[in-house]
C-alpha cells in the first residue's frame, strides 16, 4: 500500500535524521573501540610492568630448590635474619620479605609476605604458586623421579574444540569463543528490542498528546499507521545495527593497524591468556565474555558467522515485532508517558527473564530443556535463540521456533491493533486490562 | 450529497447515535448542532469512516461510503495537532500526500495557499515555534489542500483571534462558492446564524430538530414586538396584544408585545398611535442561540 509506504518513509527519515540518531550511531562504535582499546591497552602495559623485587628470608632446609626469579618477580635470598631485614626495609631495594620457615611437605605453613604496602592478589598468587611448583618438585624427587623425567613432565596442552556438524565434517570451534558471541548477540538484542520497542510507545504517544491521531486516521486506516510506525522503527534499528557493525570493524581495523605492532598484538593476547588463568586459580575455562581474543580470532572461522549475523536479524525483527506490537497498544492506551508503568511490567517482564535465563542457565547448557523451552516459546525466543545459536541449533528447533515467533508476532500485531484502534481515540480516561480487553472485543 | 440514514453506534454501555438520519445537500454549509456529548463527533467520526455504525447507512453522491471517497472528504477535527518536530512545508506536504495528493501538485498548491494566507516565511519552521493560532491555520490548509469534495470543520474558529476567524470565514465562504459543502459543528451560534444553510440538532443520541435555517427560525417566531414610544401612556395588555414586559425611563417607554391570535402588528399600532409617538418597532426573531437553549432544555426536562 502507498499509504503505508508514506508512513514508513516519515518514520524513518524523521528518526534517522534526527541529531541525537547521528551522534548515538557515530560515538557508539567509537566508544566501544576506545573502551576494548583502552582495556587491551591497560592489560598490556599492566602485565608489562608489574615487577617486584621480593627479598627472601629462609629458614627452610626442607626445600632444596631455591624460588626461580622470572619476568615479573626478582627473588633475592638473604642472609641476615628476619628482624634485621625488616629494619633495613625501608631502606632496601625490595619491595617485599617473603619469610620461610621450617615446614614439612605435607604442612607447609607459616609463609609471611612483608611490606610497605599491601601485596596485591596478583602477586601473592604468583607466589604461593612458586612455592607450590617448588613443594611439588621437591615431592616429586623424594619419590625418585628424576630431574630429566621432571623436564619431560612440563608439557603444555590446548585443547582444540571439534564439533561434528549433522553432515559428518567437522568444525572448528571454541567454547570461549561461542560464550563470547551468546553473551554479545542477548545483550544486543535485549537492549534492541527494548529501545526500538520503546520508540514505538513514545512515537503512538506522541502523536496521541499531539492531537495528530484524529487528522490521521481521518487518511489512513489505524492499522496502517500502527504498522508504518512500526515497521519504520524496524528499519531505524536494522540502519543502526548494520552502521555499528561496519563502523565498529573499520574504527577498530584501523585503530589495531595504527597504533599496534604485530608482536604486540601477540603479547597481548597472550598475557591476557595467562591472566586469566591467573586469576581463576588453575580452572582453565573462563566464563566471562572477556578473555581469549586471541581464541575468538582463531575460531571466528570456524562459526558460521553469515548463519549468525542472519538468525539474529531474523530474530531482532521477530522479536521486535512482536514486543512492538504490544508497546505500541500500551501507548495507544495512555495519555502521556507517566502511565504507562503498569503496562510496561508485564511486557517487560517475560523480556527480563529471557534475558536473565539466557545469559545464565542457556549458556552453560545450550543444549537442556529449559534452553530448548526459552527458544521456542515467542516471548523469550528472540534472545534464547541468538545465544544458543553460536554453540549450534539443530535444524528443527531454528525452523519450530522461527515458525512460533512468526505466529506470535501476527497474534501480537492482531490484538494490539484491536486495542490502538479504540485507545488513540481515547482521552482524559484511566486506562485498565478490563477496559482495554473491552475495547479488543469491540467491532470497528 | 451526503446522506445518513438510522445510524446507530453503541459503545459498551452508552449509545452514542440513536437512528440518526440526515441529508447534506450539494453546495451547501450544513451546521450540525448539539450540546456536549450529544453524539456529533461520533456521527462525523462515522462520515471519516474513522469507525463504523453498528447499524444505519451512509451515502456518498448516492454511492455507499467506502475507502475511495476518504480521497474526496477533508477533515479538521476539534483535537486536531501536528507533529511538533516536523517542518510546516513538509507536514502539510506529508498529510496531502496522504490523501492522494502528488508531490509536485501537493507542493504546488501548498505555496499557493501560504502565499495568500500570509504564512510564505514558514515552511521551514518547526510546529513547536509557532503560536496556537498559526498552527490552527496550518491545519486549516491541511484540511482542505486536496479540494476535496466535502470539507468537515468541527469548532473551526476556536483558537482563532478574530482577524484569523475572518479570514478563515472569508475562506470558507470563498470554497462554498467554488462549489464545496461544508459540515459545520460548532456551539458558536453567531457562526451558524452567519454561515449555515442548514442544521441539525443533536441532543442525547438523537436528532431533535433539523432544517434550513431561515425556516426554523420562521417557526419559532411567536408574533412577538418591541416597541419604544414617547409619551405619559400607561400601556396594558388588551383584546389586541398581551404585553410580556414594559420598562420606563423618564418619557421613554419600552415594551415588548405579544399579538393575540390574527392580530396584526398594524392594529397594535393603530391602537397606540393616538396616545404616544412611536420611535420603534421591531419584530422579536429568535436566535439560533435561543432556539437551541429552549429545545435542548426543553428536552432534558422531558
Amino acid at each position: 500500500m502507498n499509504k503505508i509506504l508514506l508512513i514508513i518513509q516519515r518514520e524513518y527519515l524523521s528518526r534517522v535524521k534526527k541529531k541525537s540518531f547521528i551522534i548515538m550511531t557515530f560515538l557508539t562504535p567509537l566508544l566501544i573501540a576506545g573502551v576494548y582499546g583502552l582495556m587491551g591497552y591497560f592489560t598490556y602495559k599492566g602485565i608489562k610492568d608489574t615487577h617486584d623485587n621480593v627479598a627472601v628470608v629462609s629458614n627452610n632446609k626442607t626445600l632444596t630448590e631455591k624460588l626461580q626469579t622470572d619476568k615479573n618477580i626478582t627473588y633475592t635470598y638473604l642472609d641476615s635474619s628476619l628482624d634485621e631485614a625488616k629494619k633495613a626495609l625501608k631502606k632496601s631495594d625490595y619491595d617485599y620479605i617473603l619469610y620461610l620457615p621450617e615446614f614439612s611437605l605435607e604442612q607447609p605453613e607459616g609463609v609471611e609476605l612483608f611490606g610497605a604496602k599491601q601485596a596485591g592478589m596478583s602477586l601473592n598468587k604468583r607466589i604461593s604458586g612458586d612455592i607450590e611448583e617448588l613443594i611439588k618438585t621437591q615431592k616429586l624427587k623424594q619419590s625418585g623421579i628424576s630431574q630429566s623425567d621432571l623436564d619431560k613432565l612440563k608439557t603444555e596442552v590446548d585443547i582444540s574444540n571439534k564439533k561434528i556438524a549433522d553432515t559428518g565434517a567437522e568444525e572448528e570451534s571454541s567454547a570461549g569463543a561461542s560464550t563470547f558471541i551468546a553473551f554479545t548477540a542477548g545483550i544486543l538484542m535485549f537492549m534492541f528490542i527494548m529501545m526500538y520497542g520503546i520508540q514505538v510507545m513514545r512515537g503512538v504517544i506522541e502523536e496521541k498528546t499531539s492531537r495528530i491521531i484524529e487528522v490521521m486516521i481521518s487518511s489512513v486506516k489505524p492499522f496502517q499507521l500502527m504498522m508504518g510506525k512500526i515497521i519504520g522503527i524496524a528499519l531505524v534499528g536494522l540502519t543502526q545495527f548494520m552502521l555499528w557493525i561496519v563502523l565498529t570493524l573499520t574504527i577498530s581495523t584501523v585503530a589495531v593497524s595504527v597504533f599496534v605492532s604485530k608482536d604486540q598484538v601477540k603479547e597481548i593476547a597472550a598475557s591476557t591468556q595467562a591472566q586469566s588463568q591467573i586469576t581463576s586459580g588453575q580452572t582453565t575455562v573462563t566464563a566471562a565474555p572477556v578473555g581469549p581474543i586471541g581464541d575468538i580470532q582463531k575460531s571466528l572461522a570456524g562459526l558460521d558467522v553469515t548463519k549468525i549475523v542472519a538468525v539474529f536479524i531474523f530474530f531482532f525483527l521477530g522479536g521486535y515485532l512482536f514486543y512492538s506490537a504490544l508497546y505500541a497498544a500500551i501507548g495507544s492506551a495512555v495519555d502521556s508517558e507517566t502511565e504507562t508503568q503498569q503496562f510496561m511490567m508485564p511486557v517487560m517482564l517475560p523480556l527480563l527473564l529471557g534475558y536473565a535465563l539466557s545469559l545464565s542457565v542457556v549458556t552453560n547448557d545450550p543444549y537442556g530443556s529449559t534452553a530448548f523451552w526459552l527458544s521456542v516459546i515467542p516471548f523469550t525466543s528472540p534472545i534464547a535463540m541468538v545465544v544458543r545459536i553460536p554453540y549450534g541449533v539443530p535444524a528443527w528447533e531454528l525452523a519450530l521456533s522461527m515458525a512460533v515467533l512468526v505466529g506470535g508476532f501476527i497474534a501480537t500485531v492482531w490484538i494490539a491493533g484491536r486495542i490502538y484502534r479504540v485507545g488513540i481515540l481515547m482521552y482524559g480516561k484511566k486506562t485498565t486490562f478490563k477496559e482495554m480487553f473491552k475495547w479488543f472485543t469491540y467491532n470497528n | 450529497m451526503l446522506s445518513a440514514k438510522n445510524i446507530v453506534k453503541q459503545y459498551a454501555t452508552h449509545r452514542a447515535l440513536d437512528d440518526v438520519s440526515l441529508e447534506v445537500e450539494k453546495g451547501k454549509i450544513f451546521g450540525l448542532l448539539g450540546p456536549n456529548g450529544a453524539g456529533k463527533t461520533s456521527l462525523i467520526r462515522i462520515i471519516t469512516q474513522i469507525t463504523a455504525p453498528d447499524s444505519g447507512e451512509v451515502f456518498f453522491n448516492g454511492e455507499r461510503l467506502s475507502p475511495k471517497h476518504i480521497s474526496q472528504i477533508g477533515y479538521l477535527p476539534e483535537e486536531r495537532g501536528l507533529y511538533k518536530k516536523m517542518e510546516i512545508g513538509e507536514q502539510v506536504l506529508y498529510l496531502s500526500k496522504l490523501k492522494g495528493l502528488h508531490s509536485a501538485e501537493a507542493t504546488k498548491r501548498i505555496r499557493y495557499w501560504f502565499e495568500k494566507l500570509e504564512m510564505k516565511d514558514w515552511w521551514n519552521k518547526k510546529v513547536e515555534d509557532l503560536s496556537k493560532g498559526m498552527q490552527q491555520k496550518v491545519q486549516f490548509v491541511a484540511t482542505v489542500l486536496h479540494q476535496p469534495e466535502l470539507i468537515i470543520l468541527d469548532e473551526p474558529f476556536s483558537g482563532f483571534d478574530p482577524v484569523n476567524a475572518d479570514i478563515i470565514k472569508q475562506e470558507i465562504l470563498e470554497l462554498n462558492n467554488n462549489g464545496a459543502t461544508f459540515i459545520f459543528s460548532t456551539h458558536r451560534m453567531e457562526s451558524v446564524e452567519e454561515l449555515c444553510d442548514n442544521i441539525a440538532l443533536i441532543n442525547k443520541s438523537h436528532k431533535i430538530l433539523d432544517g434550513a435555517v431561515e425556516d426554523i427560525k420562521a417557526s419559532y417566531r411567536s408574533n412577538t414586538y418591541w416597541i419604544n414610544f414617547e409619551g405619559d401612556y400607561p400601556i396594558t395588555s388588551n383584546e389586541i396584544y398581551e404585553v410580556k414586559q414594559v420598562e420606563r425611563v423618564k418619557n421613554q417607554t419600552v415594551a415588548k408585545l405579544q399579538l393575540k391570535d390574527n392580530r396584526t402588528a398594524n392594529e397594535a399600532l393603530a391602537q397606540l398611535l393616538p396616545h404616544v409617538s412611536i420611535h420603534r418597532l421591531d419584530e422579536v426573531i429568535p436566535t439560533m442561540n435561543d432556539i437551541f437553549i429552549e429545545k435542548v432544555k426543553g428536552q432534558n426536562h422531558e
